[in-house]
């Protein structure tokens, strides 16, 4: 179903499953052996690695320093005129 | 003598008393939707709790 996603959507996506893994992060340290917080902490990171792999599929990567998943053309973002999500590209 | 006698002024009748914090144990329920978190700032429905001030701030 992501495979359908557009390249905003789905790095709106990507954006608020990050935002949950740090919110379920922060509330384990507090609460470390609360088991549901930690099925979905997992969940979440299990489905935000999905989506990053995604989206360096489709799109490109999504930091500039080489921590992308999928390797290769590396230097297509100096080939093409446009903008990389660390440029600003994607401010909604 | 400059620096004040700590002890002699909290033994004053009004002197401020120490401060003493409690705070509940969040529990891991009401939680927005992976989509409505964001927007809200906080993934706890119980911490959402916009600031609304009582009449326009001017800037």
């Amino acid at each position: 179903m992501d495979q359908m996603l557009s390249r905003q959507d789905l790095m709106r996506k990507i954006q608020e499953l990050s935002f949950c893994a740090v919110e379920l992060n922060l509330f384990l340290d507090t609460h470390p052996s609360d088991a549901q917080a930690l099925q979905d902490y997992s969940y979440v990171l299990k489905e935000l690695q999905q989506l990053k792999q995604n989206y360096n599929q489709k799109y490109g990567p999504l930091l500039g320093f080489g921590e992308a998943y999928v390797s290769g053309n590396y230097w297509k973002w100096v080939a093409e005129d446009e903008k990389w999500p660390w440029e600003g590209d994607m401010v909604f | 003598m400059i620096t004040p006698n700590i002890e002699q002024y909290l033994k004053h009748e009004s002197a401020p008393k120490l401060a003493q914090a409690y705070i509940p144990i969040q529990m891991y329920r009401n939680l927005f939707n992976v989509n409505e978190a964001l927007y809200h700032g906080t993934i706890f429905r119980e911490l959402f709790q916009p600031y609304k001030p009582s009449h326009p701030l001017k800037f």
